[in-house]
């Protein structure tokens, strides 16, 4: 299947890693698209999805560190890793700024994660060709 | 670029229902025309008379009804679901129009989604 | 390649109540990707009638349901972007 011109994707994840495939099912398709030559604008945690942000996961060391995975790939590739600030706040997923904001003991959020609100969701599907959802199965 | 937001889970069980509400009303806030469909057991978000205090949580019901207000198009539910849950125009808030949640209302919009 | 109106990706087995909903919404201009759970529907059975299957190897593989696959078209992640592509829009179920 021959692909055409390059094109534009917003990838939203709604299922955290661990609980759900979404994570893993994103990240091949997100490593499929850049390695067809496509562009992914955003990648944007909603929901459950902020955990894969988090800098404390612990998995044993025979599984896949999933936000580590996914941080390298953003990096690599100069992505915007977005993490919904609602969900996340809900969720304890912090940054230095929402530590500091809350006067919490500790922050979470794993590098280049950045927090943003939904506009960050709307603009991204605005611009982008095609928007896909990762949500947690069943 | 319509979009239609769906909402198939019960209301405060699961937090999937909430999170469609924000998606729709950030839509709504960013001038891009959106409409909610409830089908399922998510038809029950739109009960009259949702008294949350026991379970500490925030009762939607208020932003339901005023979601025009918001910018939001309209506010759909799938016309069997509210049957097999006692749905009438007496128990609906107002604002609600029963369709059929077929492929021909599917193909009024460009972009629809779940929250999860 | 031909397009397709509609790309359906449903990672729902077929016992969740979105999977029925999926399938009651599919038309013949269509295309359903089953991808993680998804790839049970194969197995249940009755394939939809209507649209063309595609089904996510990975996750075929990882259910042992591959002797299964009957009329679907496995599909590796790069066909799932070309699929999403091709459709004019895509439902994420």
């Amino acid at each position: 299947m021959a692909d055409t011109s390059p094109e534009t994707f917003t990838l939203v994840i709604t299922g955290a890693p661990y609980s759900s495939q979404a994570p893993q099912t994103a990240l091949g398709f997100a490593r499929a698209a850049v390695d067809a030559g496509h562009r992914i604008a955003r990648v944007f945690l909603y929901g459950d999805g902020v955990h894969l942000a988090s800098a404390l996961c612990t998995p044993p060391s025979d599984e896949t560190h999933w936000p580590k995975e996914w941080a390298s790939f953003l990096e690599h590739h100069g992505i915007p890793g977005i993490a919904c600030i609602a969900s996340a706040l809900r969720r304890g997923l912090v940054n230095e700024a929402e530590r500091k904001r809350y006067a919490l003991p500790g922050s979470n959020l794993l590098h280049p994660f950045e927090i943003a609100g939904l506009g960050e969701w709307v603009e991204g599907r605005r611009t982008s060709a095609r928007t896909l959802y990762f949500h947690a199965g069943g | 670029m319509s979009t239609l937001i769906m909402i198939d889970q019960a209301s405060y069980g699961t937090w999937s229902g909430r999170e469609a509400l924000d998606m729709t009303f950030s839509l709504a806030a960013f001038d891009q025309p959106a409409s909610l469909l409830f089908t399922g057991a998510g038809v029950i978000w739109l009960k009259r008379a949702q008294d949350t205090a026991g379970i500490a949580q925030k009762s939607v019901e208020k932003n339901l009804s005023a979601a025009p207000i918001f910018g939001i198009e309209a506010i759909l539910a799938d016309r069997s679901a509210c049957q097999k849950y006692g749905l009438d125009e007496t128990s609906l808030i107002t604002g609600v129009t029963l369709v059929d949640a077929n492929r021909a209302l599917l193909d009024q919009y460009d972009h629809t989604a779940f929250a999860g | 390649m031909s397009s397709f109106d509609t790309l359906h990706i449903l990672n729902k087995s077929p016992e969740h109540p979105r999977a029925a909903q999926c399938l009651a919404l599919l038309s013949d201009k269509d295309a359903l990707l089953l991808i993680e759970n998804g790839v049970l529907l194969l197995s249940a059975g009755s394939l939809p009638a209507i649209g063309k299957v595609f089904a996510l190897s990975p996750d075929v593989s990882a259910r042992g349901v591959g002797n299964m696959v009957g009329n679907a078209t496995l599909v590796g992640f790069g066909d799932m972007v070309s699929l999403s592509l091709q459709a004019r829009r895509v439902i994420s179920w």
